[in-house]
């Protein structure tokens, strides 16, 4: 087939005799032909042919082979991921948050609806400048709707505010009725008042302070509640109303009740696959002295499970626990005589934990990269009990306990018998009591808030006096809760998006590197939930948000630490050279050679035929 | 200890032409992190020989995991790498013991020493896994580098080395590209806050020299052109012990325990080059702190940052006291509390046939994808091969009438 792009015609591959006419002219040809220069047929193709058959079969095979040793790449959505990277370093995520003021009983003032809102937006507008715009805050570009109410009349700025003029009347009733109680039934009463379920039609959540005007009382008080509002009552003017009911929105609301001291978002208690692994330890130092055991189912399906359940946007927590003895501490205390217990200070706390002796990090069910948390209840043994923790101001410390960023807690609790100095049966388990158990976890709840960023005092000190903040059973109230949504989608992305970032440098700079489709497969999905991600929080969707956002930074790490790769061009051009030459390189050598040889040897035969064809014209 | 000089894996040089390729502003998002404090410690100690002749390289090594979990770095951040034949070894004349010293008054192999990588486990690949944290997902805890942006971690590695390499159990090297590129890479995903590299190897100062991220610190026994030598030899064991540069840095660190605070500075200076009959060389323009403010349990120990509780979560105690009222509007705060998940949008798992789709990137690729489906297609294969060879006739045919 091949041999039709040569130059002769393959129909006058051979050629008989010219037909002699005169014995002259015969013996002249003769005289003038030269065998060695010469030929009188014209040379055959055969043999040509056949090796350029054989070499074109050999070249066509080459690309297969080339395709065969290609370096599978799966290809990654580069562009996807600058894009991304790009839209979420840019403009920082501002979530939609929608606030609600109500002021009752101010009577009827010179200044509307839409005055107060203007105010109170300028107020939190300067107090949000004083911090850094914090990822994850609050957008202060939406209106603040407030309604006004007294006894005969009701305004209201226009906008879907849900607040239902005419509730006044049972309002105070119910806030007398909850005084004793701390606020909690006025809480709740509020919250069906406002009978909101936490989101508005464009996106958002809602917070809602109801500021009543009571000349009767002579302090005011302000309290936020559990859900996401709330109250300020007393004899307050309008302009300190105003102040307060920004710094309320600001300070608590948006960013979490958060103080000077706290430690800095940087440190996020969630793996990076999204895992917490919370393992509860309980430490006996000296089991000679005495044995505790607890009731740790008990506890996880009473306090531990409603937690669990509330952080479930934020992380998938899991929750072990263990009794470990002969597990001293490595620091030392001393003997106080005034105080009569053994005294720690803050400054040995750092040498506290005997990691040596506390084998605390046995967890099998967390993960390569899932986080564990450990909370220690450390029981001391009778030669440093009772042992009680000093603050540098000679304080004692109330809670006896204190955490490791992204580490855990520990909590120490004292036996009752190191009190009492009775003899123990040393050979029993005694049960830690259920009362003492409750207080154990509240400082473990509150070291667990302390490990998420946030405060767990009671009130909320700010420039214009402080704020109650009523605590919620399952450990987060709803308002902060959403802030540690809006924190952790935050989080989430940027870490989404730089590592999504190094992977495409590192797979771009690495041209031999295999790139399975599983990569490939993370990295979309990630980049899929990335943008859920981003597309909630624009709808103001804050729970899915976080939910995606944990999604997509746990795909990006598996991508990003796939086994596989490591395997950086352990299969390289030379490599490559090294295993297919053996094989091929003798075959080929020849089959190249044959061809130019043959093509060689047509060249000269047909060239001394030319001139043999020449001399006889 | 002589230089070794004929590189063993021609393919690992490719590796670090490839990883030196990558460009050097792709590390320099990760400068946000040196305002982090830090929180933990951890500690990767590698011994990169075996064999009975390189006993006092485990020496060395078990020395220091010693030093390190003395000073309070506990066994699951230590990530020990050793060969470990020596305690076992038949030659050893002490069984299940390894000493650092002829006084013998140390077993080093005395308790609870946890070997993460063990024998033939310690490999460049396991250590290169180790640093970047690319580990197949049934490698435990145990064996793994967990370390955060707040970490400091010290590395530690001894055994046979030359001019930027360090031999791994005589069959592979580490090139000091490859370590510079974990390095790098570790830094991009913020697995440490400081790093402290400390070699003691011939030639150590060569293989830290192409590190280029911040916020490492690293220490060689030797410089260039030098060789680190042994400190002395035991004839009971009959091989030596300990080398120089380890056995001065444990002087060091007898004298020292947790609560001290004695400065890198006065480590790095403790290092008398006659001594050692080498010059210990230490790079610190990586490194932000000044070393003398540095102590040295910032990174031989380990010192929790804490943070005292103010006050508990007062939740609990307040609902037994109310639990009546609790229990009377349990069915408002049950509907009300509960947070339910909503989206916006369901993510929708993709399918194959969109994948094959988006796989087209260029033309070949598009009809190499076809006769592939098509092949994957075809049901039966004999037709294929009938046909092959039914088509073969015609060629030989046609090849021989064209030669005739």
């Amino acid at each position: 087939m091949d041999a039709a792009n040569t130059p002769i015609p393959p129909a006058m591959a051979e050629i008989s005799e010219a037909p002699s006419t005169s014995a002259a002219e015969i013996q002249k040809a003769e005289a003038e032909f030269d065998s060695e220069t010469m030929r009188k047929t014209k040379p055959g193709l055969k043999r040509f042919a056949l090796t350029l058959t054989v070499l074109l079969s050999f070249l066509s095979g080459l690309p297969f082979l080339w395709k065969s040793v290609e370096i599978y790449r799966s290809p990654l959505p580069f562009r996807e991921i600058d894009d991304l990277s790009a839209a979420v370093e840019l403009n920082p995520l501002q979530f939609p948050c929608r606030f609600e003021v109500v002021f009752v009983d101010f009577g009827r003032t010179s200044s509307t609806a839409n005055e107060l809102s203007v105010s109170i937006e300028s107020h939190m507008r300067k107090l949000a400048e004083k911090d850094s715009p914090s990822c994850g805050a609050c957008n202060y570009n939406s209106t603040v709707s407030v309604a006004l109410e007294s006894a005969s009349d009701c305004f209201r700025t226009d906008g879907d505010f849900n607040w239902k003029c005419g509730a006044l009347n049972g309002l105070m009733n119910k806030y007398e009725a909850s005084r004793e109680d701390g606020g909690e039934l006025f809480d709740d009463y509020l919250k069906s008042l406002l009978n909101d379920n936490g989101s508005s039609s464009n996106g958002g959540k809602v917070y809602t302070v109801i500021v009543v005007r009571r000349e009767e009382e002579k302090h005011v008080s302000a309290v936020v509640g559990k859900y996401r509002h709330a109250w300020i009552i007393g004899n307050i003017s309008k302009e300190e109303a105003v102040k307060k009911v920004a710094e309320v929105f600001v300070n608590t609301f948006v960013n979490g009740g958060k103080e000077e001291g706290s430690i800095g978002g940087e440190f996020m208690p969630v793996g990076s696959d999204g895992r917490i692994v919370l393992s509860f330890n309980l430490l006996n130092a000296n089991p000679n002295d005495w044995t505790y055991d607890w009731e740790f189912q008990e506890i996880d399906d009473n306090i531990l499970s409603p937690i669990v359940e509330a952080l479930k946007p934020l992380a998938d927590i899991r929750v072990e626990s263990q009794v470990l003895y002969h597990t001293p501490k490595s620091s030392f205390s001393y003997w106080d005589d005034k105080l009569e217990s053994y005294i720690y200070t803050t400054k040995d706390l750092p040498f506290f934990v005997n990691s040596n002796e506390w084998h605390l990090d046995t967890s099998v069910a967390a993960g390569g990269r899932s986080k564990i948390l450990h909370f220690v209840v450390y029981v001391p043994s009778a030669e440093e009990c009772p042992l009680l923790l000093q603050l540098p101001n000679g304080e004692i410390s109330k809670t006896n306990g204190f955490i490791s960023p992204m580490w855990g807690s520990v909590a120490v609790w004292n036996p009752s018998a190191c009190f009492k100095d009775l003899k123990m049966d040393t050979r029993a388990r005694h049960k830690i009591p259920r009362e003492d158990l409750t207080k154990t976890f509240e400082i473990f709840i509150g070291q667990l808030r302390q490990l998420f960023g946030l405060n767990s005092k009671n009130h909320f000190a700010d420039a214009s006096g402080t704020l109650r903040l009523l605590t919620s059973e399952r450990g987060f109230s709803e308002w902060e809760l959403d802030f540690l949504s809006r924190q952790h989608t935050c989080f989430n992305l940027l870490q989404c998006t730089t590592t999504l970032g190094s992977l495409s440098r590192l797979v771009q700079s690495l041209p031999r590197m295999i790139i399975k489709d599983e990569i490939g497969k993370q990295v979309k999905y990630s980049l899929e939930a990335a943008k859920l991600a981003v597309s909630n929080v624009s709808y103001g969707m804050y729970d899915a948000s976080a939910v995606f956002s944990r999604h997509a930074r746990s795909f990006a790490e598996d991508a990003f630490y796939h086994p596989s790769m490591m395997s950086v061009s352990y299969y390289s051009f030379e490599h490559c050279f090294a295993v297919y030459s053996p094989f091929f390189l003798p075959v080929s050598l020849h089959v190249v050679l044959a061809a130019v040889r043959e093509w060689k040897r047509y060249k000269l035969e047909s060239r001394k035929y030319n001139t043999w064809k020449a001399k006889k014209m | 200890m002589g230089n070794i000089s004929t590189p063993l894996l021609s393919c690992l040089i490719l590796v670090l032409f490839f990883c030196s390729a990558i460009p050097s502003t792709a590390f320099s998002s990760s400068s946000s992190s040196s305002s982090t404090m830090h929180t933990n410690n951890w500690a990767v100690l590698v011994c990169t020989s075996r064999f009975w002749f390189n006993y006092r390289h485990m020496a060395n090594t078990l020395s220091l995991y010693r030093t390190v979990k003395r000073l309070g770095i506990p066994d699951e951040r230590i990530i020990l790498m050793l060969a470990d034949d020596m305690a076992c070894n038949a030659r050893n004349k002490y069984p299940a013991q390894v000493f650092n010293n002829e006084n013998h008054r140390l077993n080093l192999y005395g308790d609870n020493v946890e070997v993460d990588y063990r024998g033939y486990e310690v490999t460049v690949e396991n250590f290169m896994r180790v640093l970047t944290g690319r580990h197949e997902t049934a490698v435990p805890r145990s064996k793994r580098l967990l370390s955060d942006e707040g970490s400091h971690i010290l590395l530690y590695m001894t055994g046979h080395g030359g001019d930027e390499f360090l031999k791994f159990q005589d069959s592979e090297e580490l090139q000091s590209h490859d370590l510079a590129d974990a390095v790098k890479q570790m830094k991009e995903k913020r697995r440490f806050k400081e790093l402290l590299i400390m070699v003691d190897t011939c030639q150590a100062a060569t293989l830290f020299s192409q590190l280029q991220s911040p916020g490492v610190l690293a220490i060689g026994s030797s410089k260039k052109g030098e060789n680190s030598y042994s400190h002395h030899l035991d004839s009971d064991v009959g091989v030596s012990v300990v080398d120089r540069f380890t056995f001065y840095t444990l002087a060091f660190f007898e004298r020292l325990n947790m609560y001290d605070n004695a400065s890198l500075n006065s480590l790095f200076n403790s290092y008398n080059p006659n001594m050692l009959l080498s010059t210990a060389y230490y790079r610190t323009d990586l490194y932000q702190r000044l070393l003398e403010e540095v102590p040295v349990t910032n990174f031989f120990g380990s010192v929790m940052e804490t943070i005292h509780t103010d006050s508990p979560y007062r939740a609990l105690s307040s609902i037994n006291s109310r639990k009546s009222k609790i229990e009377m509007r349990l069915d408002q705060t049950s509907r009300g509390g509960q947070r339910i998940l909503e989206s916006s949008d369901v993510p929708q798992e993709s399918t194959d046939s969109d994948t094959r789709d988006k796989q087209v990137s260029f033309p070949f690729t598009h009809t190499w994808n076809t006769i592939l489906w098509r092949i994957e297609n075809m049901k039966e294969m004999n037709y294929l091969v009938n046909y092959g060879l039914a088509l073969m006739f015609p060629i030989v045919s046609f090849s021989t009438w064209l030669s005739r």
